[in-house]
């Protein structure tokens, strides 16, 4: 059995900016302070031993001067040297040690030192002491025939060097939480203009094909907003010219299709007196006629929409007239809107716009959805929502939102596809009218295109 | 049902609209003047007055726009135009010019033909006998009379030129007057437009209707707007 590797957690740009710099403030901190420690230490160390040689060679004078003095004892001697705190002092004369502390004796001073003494040389070690780490010193006394030691607890030394340590490691923490912040803040500065472009290229997503970034002084930006502002240049471009081309064709498909109907009501009229498959040959243009009708319909209006003329026209109806009515002149029944509220739910919209759009959505429930069962039309705080239920399957999740886009067809039960435009109509009419539409589920299984409105007060022309 | 024989002058430049519109209205009755063009269709005026009229806005030569405004002057008779557009501006300016109504291409025919049956319907001249005592006084001040009965509107001696729709509205407005009427009632009454007619029709009307009896069209003291609700006739 393999175990799942887990995947890394994405680190984003601005996380790892920051990491850097925390790391490289970190890096850099900790190198100088170890630097700072070592040149501090050997300093404060050397000038210690400096300080110790010099009292060990008085302190051995002073001895000597003591011992000179003829029957002076070397315990007088040693009584008369005054060593500062920490020190002891040790002489040895005629293999006999004498030392101006009662708990120490020839043992504390180191065995390396004494041989150097022994041999005539002044010397100086490191050494460990009751009181912690110390330095001793050895001067040979030849004049009296004696060695002079002094041993030297230096916690000072210990307790400065701690110090320093300590305040050299806060520093190093600072200065990483100092990179860490600054690499945040940089990270922010530098990331700024990524997020203007994300939010333009949001909003052009959106629709706002007019959106453009700002042009700047920044030599490092000056190409990338550039670029940017030539591709929606060149998109814009290129659905206007879309557009364009598909407001121009239905245009030019508005005459004949008119001359069409127009023959076709003629030929209406004397359908008894025709041979009885001309009759059925007639039945079929003028049904195939209604749909071309339809389409072409809904081409000019999202041509509308496109041209911003959305919504323009508007009136102040109660939302459930309007549904009332585009039940009605759509030939379907008004009973099917359900659900009865005192209160008036009045909206401020196009009618005739969104009369197509709620037909929009009442043909869709009858081709897709296995038909329409209810439309109800309810009050929410600030909006009117118009529940548009049906008897079909639903729609699945991931293709509640592609369905409002302009040519998407969904699998349709009926032997008569949609154009692929009513939906879409229905999206943008809504958007021009500040409100939404959106796919959900019900209970019962079927699917609800649930439009919200904007609610409008009473007053108003 | 309307009279038989009703003149019905088309203004139509594409062939094929005009041609199958001219025999269908032909099969609903009319007696149809179908003409290409707007000069065209001056000429046909020259030679007999007509009792609707359909205009395409759009036409070579000279616009429908301007046709609408050279006919207004010498004619009351009702035009629908047959408009390209759905757009704002055009149909607000074919209304103001002196459009009654309107139908967008493409049309079904039987749009138009509710169309012209709403505007013909009870607005021809002379009026039903039972209104032919109606004399409703609407401005005192300046003698401004509305003589139902007669189909006209009196302005002291002379007559006050109202388009037969204009006429409509004003005595939908005077019977009774002081009534709030919305925009959506006087569509049905006058143009007989279900719950989605443009309530623009009724709004440019009620302006033209204004400039021709108001003392000052500016400061409406007559044909008043009822905020939020519609218009009332206010008599004085």
């Amino acid at each position: 059995m393999t175990r799942r590797r887990i995947a890394p957690w994405p680190l984003g740009l601005r996380a790892k900016v920051t990491v850097s710099f925390a790391a490289g403030a970190l890096v850099l901190s900790a190198l100088l302070a170890v630097g700072t420690y070592l040149v501090a230490r050997d300093y404060l160390v050397e000038q210690r031993a400096d300080t110790a040689l010099g009292q060990g060679f008085a302190d051995a004078s002073f001895v000597r001067e003591g011992l000179r003095t003829a029957g002076t004892s070397v315990s007088d001697a040693l009584g008369n040297v005054s060593p500062p705190r920490d020190t002891v002092v040790f002489v040895r004369r005629s293999d006999e040690w004498f030392s101006s502390s009662l708990t120490q004796g020839r043992d504390d001073v180191p065995v390396a030192l004494r041989e150097q003494v022994r041999s005539g040389a002044a010397g100086l070690v490191w050494t460990s002491t009751q009181d912690g780490p110390g330095l001793a010193v050895g001067v040979p006394v030849p004049a009296v025939e004696a060695e002079f030691y002094e041993v030297v607890a230096t916690p000072d030394l210990q307790r400065t060097l701690d110090t320093l340590l300590t305040v050299l490691a806060v520093f190093a923490v600072l200065t990483t939480l100092a990179g860490a912040l600054l690499g945040r803040w940089a990270a922010r500065r530098v990331l700024a203009p990524l997020d203007v472009v994300a939010g333009a290229a949001a909003r052009i997503a959106g629709g706002e094909l007019q959106t453009r970034l700002p042009s700047t002084e920044d030599p490092e930006l000056v190409t990338i907003i550039g670029s940017f502002n030539t591709m929606v240049d060149a998109l814009q471009e290129r659905i206007e010219r879309d557009a364009r081309f598909t407001a121009d064709v239905s245009h030019e498909l508005r005459s004949p299709l008119t001359t069409l109907t127009t023959s076709v009501a003629v030929l209406q009229t004397r359908r008894e007196s025709l041979p009885e498959r001309s009759q059925a040959a007639l039945d079929l243009v003028s049904v195939e006629l209604g749909r071309f009708r339809s389409a072409l319909d809904d081409l000019l209006e999202l041509g509308r929409l496109d041209a911003g003329a959305a919504g323009q026209v508007r009136s102040r109806v109660d939302a459930r007239d309007l549904v009332r009515n585009a039940l009605q002149v759509s030939g379907r029944s008004a009973n099917l809107l359900t659900g009865q509220s005192p209160e008036r739910l009045v909206v401020d919209v196009d009618k005739q716009q969104m009369n197509r759009a709620l037909v929009n959505l009442f043909d869709n429930a009858d081709r897709h959805g296995d038909g329409l069962v209810a439309v109800s039309v309810l009050g929410n705080g600030g909006w009117v929502l118009v529940n548009v239920d049906d008897a079909g399957s639903g729609v699945p999740p991931d293709e509640r939102t592609r369905i409002f886009e302009r040519f998407v067809r969904g699998g349709s039960r009926g032997s008569r596809p949609g154009t692929g435009l009513g939906l879409s109509l229905v999206a943008e009419t809504l958007r021009a009218h500040d409100g939404l539409v959106r796919c959900v589920e019900v209970p019962s299984g079927g699917a609800r295109f649930v439009v919200r409105l904007p609610r409008a007060g009473e007053e108003g022309s | 049902m309307w009279r038989v024989g009703a003149r019905l002058l088309v203004v139509e430049d594409d062939d094929g609209i005009r041609s199958s519109l001219s025999l269908a209205l032909q099969d609903e009755g009319y007696d149809v003047v179908a003409t290409s063009s707007a000069e065209d269709a001056l000429d046909a005026l020259r030679g007999a007055p007509m009792d609707l009229m359909l205009v395409d806005l759009m036409l070579g030569g000279m616009d429908g726009f301007t046709f609408i405004r050279t006919v207004r002057p010498t004619s009351d008779a009702p035009i629908i135009v047959l408009s390209a557009r759905a757009d704002t501006h055009d149909i607000v300016a074919a209304l103001e010019a002196g459009a009654d109504d309107y139908v967008t291409k493409p049309f079904e025919l039987k749009e138009v033909t509710a169309r012209l049956r709403a505007l013909r319907r009870r607005g021809g001249r002379p009026p039903e006998p039972e209104q032919a005592q109606d004399l409703v006084v609407l401005d005192s001040e300046s003698h401004l009379v509305l003589d139902a009965g007669a189909g006209r509107v009196r302005k002291g001696d002379g007559d006050v030129h109202l388009t037969v729709t204009e006429f409509r509205l004003l005595r939908e407005l005077a019977s009774p007057a002081g009534r709030v009427l919305s925009r959506q009632s006087l569509l049905a009454s006058v143009w007989d437009r279900g719950f989605f007619g443009d309530e623009r029709i009724v709004d440019v009307h009620v302006r033209r209707l204004r400039t021709k009896i108001e003392p000052d069209a500016g400061q409406p003291r007559l044909v008043v707007t009822v905020r939020g609700l519609g218009y009332r006739l206010d008599t004085r």
